[in-house]
């Protein structure tokens, strides 16, 4: 007990493709990496959004057998088949080694294309033509739970819905958990499926990146011309265990799981962010103190900001308020890449870890002078030693998680 | 400001300083006990939404007209669940004496597998008829829609600082979010926390359980031998976890001690359980282990009972391997058979109700119909409460869809020479 | 006899379709192959989801008692039933 916990594997699957390299070529380049949406439905408003950061490699028949994936939902296929990437990199047999398992994910919007099949019956063809395939899938949870079926995972199922900030609250969970002996390892990360419908609607609420002023679609973070961000789906997956254990398995680590905090703006509108950095700030320095070094000792932010026009000063202000007077660390805005919501930032945070570069951001032009922040770039090839991952939710929550290079 | 310290904190006795709850049997807590011990379910016709096209027709519909005061904000972006957990929090942190600016370093826990579902079926019906040549309605419906809705809308209403996290876990999500709060608040992550759950009636939910046949036409009968299937309910409950020295130090009059928790999967079928309760007996057996209790010290379960076939068998399967030879002598009852399966507020719900029998010394019954069934050899509390010799300590149980299962051991305060 | 046949192959499609049996050809299922637990190893769920496929295909309504039993345990055993619901049906119609 009371053992640092280690992150020794990384599944991902997401706009750039499926596996790590893929997501690292996308990172360098620094260019969204965006479909257009079908629109064929005739959801969409004329002048609104047409891209997102679609799965375009959708068949993962290689980690789930069609067999297996019969009844499961896109974004239940899309965990289980990171995970088992995950789990394939940390060097642990087939599904498992008979450990005690915990899974940990989070998501936004759960399984979307099937609640709205659902829906379609119930509403369209009366309530008995609703079929239990979609039902039994449109849980919250359904990608958690067939992942602990497909791995024989007995540990605590748990599914955080918490948008922007649920990636990294699973993390600290997961790594609690760890840290308590409560799971003798953790699969923890996030899902998403984004569909033409639930980009309709993200756009009516003016949340997505769309044409505008000359400007093309473009997620900007911290721009001063940013107007949404890019919707994204993937998944990611990490496998956590007690660093000990890592060690006596011979595991490499990818990283170590530091510092977590959470908290809570309450000036935040349900579907907006607030103007609460003060408290924020407080939190986040109190948290960043804990470590030896302090704030100093991070070497770049991994943040949450997404091209969001609220969304992105606050966070601006809350990492500018936290380091006072002292400058910034490069901040790193992989959601410019990769869309908000899919996997989070866990895949990128964990490359920028290990040094893989950060091309300087394509949609980023023009300072905002009121948050004052600039996307990083980081052209270096050397392991960073210490990042900070930054995730404020709509809604006023908000998340922060330290990641270590191991020892 | 609260961040997850090394787990090296010191471990504190929590305590439960506030209950709340709305359900059909009325918003409170108080009504919600009076309907418990009336011996009447409150499961029958509805109108949330129309639900003649259904293969059922009865719910456990909570009345709106009863609302004691509808939260501030627009109403189109306020949601059913959201204004249900919005009144049993504030009906919890009133009973615990908290009022505006005492919520800093609070956390709030909650669960709900629908969130503003109900909402936003209206919504979309909408839309989908202004595919045929009409405006598209407005998405302010949508505001609150996710599963954080209800949670959040709490966190904001008690201007929370803490941390805030929604888990939806299906029928396990009100108990594995008050399994977060007292960890948090045990370890001192945070000085305080609010639990709870909350869910709508919704034609998803509604109609989705009754493409799986597992909706009873009458009030659901949980472990009797006529049981088909469940009833499902809406509503919120809500409860106020601090450490004890905290009440005491201020005052406050603890009701009863999240004594312990544990979560599991049973990792074998989206929509069955484990058919031997393998996953609900490990979640039993760990929770007691966190309460540093063992199994002969429950005096009763409030079980999950939902009273669909295959739940209720393995739930008794459950009992019977972590119980032994007692597993037929404690009293078992099931709040479900009173006011429904509330989905992700269940296991909240339930807690509320399992403290309100500890605090009474009385096990509320199950409305006496049907037999009990013989092929679970269990003590069912039926017609009347039971006042057994001994009411100190509590087991209260989730077996949720998709087969996480949650356990909570909750203890009477007062009784218990740890808890002094 | 050419409406049983007919009735025969619509389910093994719907089996295929409507449960997602990717790979396996209608034309592959065995008549009197059992269908739940062992041979082709369906369960509840797909019991179900099954039912629902048929009340969709053939327009009847089938009780939740029926589910699971002997009258959907083989692509013969479902065609006999769906036949004598249809029937029935059409009694119902000619007497009224």
């Amino acid at each position: 007990m009371g053992s640092e916990v280690a992150v020794t594997g990384l599944g991902t699957i997401g706009p750039c493709g499926h596996g790590r390299e893929a997501l690292a070529s996308a990172l360098a380049a620094g260019k969204p990496v965006a479909a257009e949406v079908d629109r064929s439905a005739g959801l969409h408003r004329e002048e609104g959004a047409h891209l997102a950061a679609l799965v375009v490699e959708r068949d993962v028949s290689r980690w789930v057998p069609p067999a297996a994936a019969r009844r499961m939902s896109f974004p239940s296929k899309l965990a289980v088949a990171a995970a088992r990437m995950a789990l394939a990199d940390a060097g642990v047999a087939g599904d498992g080694d008979g450990a005690y398992v915990g899974v940990y994910l989070a998501t936004t919007f759960g399984s979307v294309l099937f609640t709205e099949k659902l829906l379609r019956q119930i509403l369209l063809e009366g309530a008995e033509a609703a079929q239990p395939f979609y039902f039994s899938e449109c849980v919250a949870n359904a990608a958690t739970a067939q992942l602990a079926i497909a791995l024989g995972a007995r540990g605590p199922n748990v599914t955080i819905t918490q948008r922007e900030a649920g990636p990294l609250l699973a993390v600290a969970s997961a790594a609690q958990a760890v840290r308590e002996g409560r799971v003798e390892r953790a699969l923890v990360g996030a899902v998403e499926e984004i569909t033409p419908l639930l980009h309709a609607l993200l756009d009516r609420f003016d949340a997505l990146a769309r044409p505008q002023g000359g400007l093309p679609e473009m997620p900007r973070p911290f721009d001063r011309r940013r107007n949404g961000f890019l919707a994204g789906e993937g998944a990611t997956v990490l496998v956590l265990e007690g660093e000990d254990a890592a060690r006596a398995r011979d595991a490499r680590l990818l990283a170590r799981v530091g510092w977590s905090g959470a908290g809570f703006d309450a000036t935040a509108s349900v579907t907006d962010w607030g103007v609460g950095e003060v408290t924020l700030a407080a939190g986040l320095r109190a948290g960043l103190e804990r470590a030896p070094g302090g704030a100093a000792s991070i070497a770049a932010v991994v943040s949450g900001a997404s091209g969001s026009r609220r969304g992105d000063l606050l966070e601006a202000r809350v990492l500018r308020a936290a380091w006072g007077k002292s400058p910034l660390p490069p901040v790193l805005t992989p959601k410019a890449i990769v869309g908000e919501y899919g996997g989070g930032i866990l895949a990128p945070a964990l490359l920028a870890l290990e040094g893989a570069p950060f091309g300087p951001v394509q949609g980023f032009t023009e300072t905002d002078a009121e948050a004052g922040v600039q996307p990083g770039s980081s052209a270096q090839r050397a392991p960073t030693s210490r990042l900070l991952l930054t995730g404020l939710a709509s809604g006023g929550a908000a998340a922060w998680l330290v990641l270590e290079r191991a020892p | 400001m609260p961040g997850a310290d090394s787990g090296s904190a010191p471990s504190r006795t929590v305590v439960v300083t506030g209950l709340g709850a709305v359900t059909a049997f009325g918003w409170g807590a108080d009504a919600l006990w009076r309907g418990l011990n009336s011996g009447r379910a409150a499961i029958g016709g509805f109108d949330r939404f129309d639900s003649s096209g259904y293969r059922t027709h009865v719910a456990a519909q909570v009345d709106l007209a009863e609302e004691p005061l509808r939260p501030r904000g627009k109403p189109r972006r306020v949601s059913l669940a959201d204004r249900f957990a919005i009144a049993s929090a504030r009906e919890a942190a009133a009973q615990a004496g908290l009022g505006a600016g005492a919520f800093a370093r609070t956390g709030v826990y909650f669960g709900s597998s629908t969130g503003g579902m109900l909402e936003s079926e209206v919504f979309f019906a909408a839309l989908l008829a202004a595919l045929g040549g009409g405006r598209a309605p407005a998405v302010d419906l949508l505001s609150s829609q996710q599963y954080n809705g209800p949670g959040d809308a709490v966190a904001r209403a008690l201007g929370a600082g803490g941390p805030v996290q929604t888990i939806s876990a299906a029928c396990a999500s009100g108990a594995m979010a008050i399994g977060d709060a007292l960890r948090a608040v045990r370890c001192g992550a945070v000085e305080a926390a609010v639990a709870g759950g909350s869910d709508s009636l919704c034609r998803l939910t509604y109609g989705g359980f009754n493409s799986l046949r597992s909706v009873d036409e009458r009030p659901c009968r949980p472990f009797r031998a006529e049981r088909v299937g469940l009833s499902i309910g809406e509503g919120a409950a809500a409860l106020v976890l601090e450490p004890l020295e905290r009440a005491r130090a201020r005052g406050a009059r603890p009701l009863a001690v999240a004594a312990g928790e544990a979560a599991t999967c049973d990792a074998h079928h989206m929509t069955s359980p484990h058919p031997k309760g393998a996953g609900a007996a490990d979640a039993m057996r760990r929770a007691l282990a966190d309460a540093s209790l063992d199994a002969d010290e429950i005096d009763f379960i409030n079980a999950h009972g939902t009273g669909t076939p295959l739940n209720d068998a393995a739930e008794q399967a459950a009992i019977a391997a972590v119980f032994g030879d007692r597993a037929a002598e404690i009293p078992v009852t099931s709040t479900k058979a009173l006011v429904g399966h509330l989905l992700g507020a269940a296991g909240a719900l339930e807690a509320v109700a399992t403290i309100m029998c500890l605090r009474a010394g009385e096990v509320h019954p199950m409305p006496d119909t049907g037999t009990p069934d013989p092929a679970l050899q269990l003590r069912l509390v039926l017609g009347s409460p039971l006042r057994p010799e001994r009411v100190r300590h509590a087991l209260s149980t989730s077996l949720a869809f998709g087969g996480a299962n949650a356990a909570l051991v909750l203890s009477r305060f007062g009784d218990d020479a740890r808890g002094q | 006899m050419s409406d049983t046949l007919a009735i025969r192959s619509k389910i093994k499609q719907l089996l295929v379709d409507a449960l997602h049996l990717e790979g396996l050809a209608p034309a592959d299922i065995a008549d009197d192959a059992p269908l739940f637990g062992e041979g082709l190893g369906l369960d509840s769920v797909d019991a179900l989801e099954l039912v629902v496929a048929l009340e969709k295909e053939f327009k009847i309504r089938i009780q939740s008692h029926e589910v699971g039993k002997e009258s959907l345990a083989s692509v013969s055993a479902l065609a006999a039933f769906v036949e004598g619901r249809l029937a029935a049906a059409e009694n119902a119609n000619a007497g009224s």
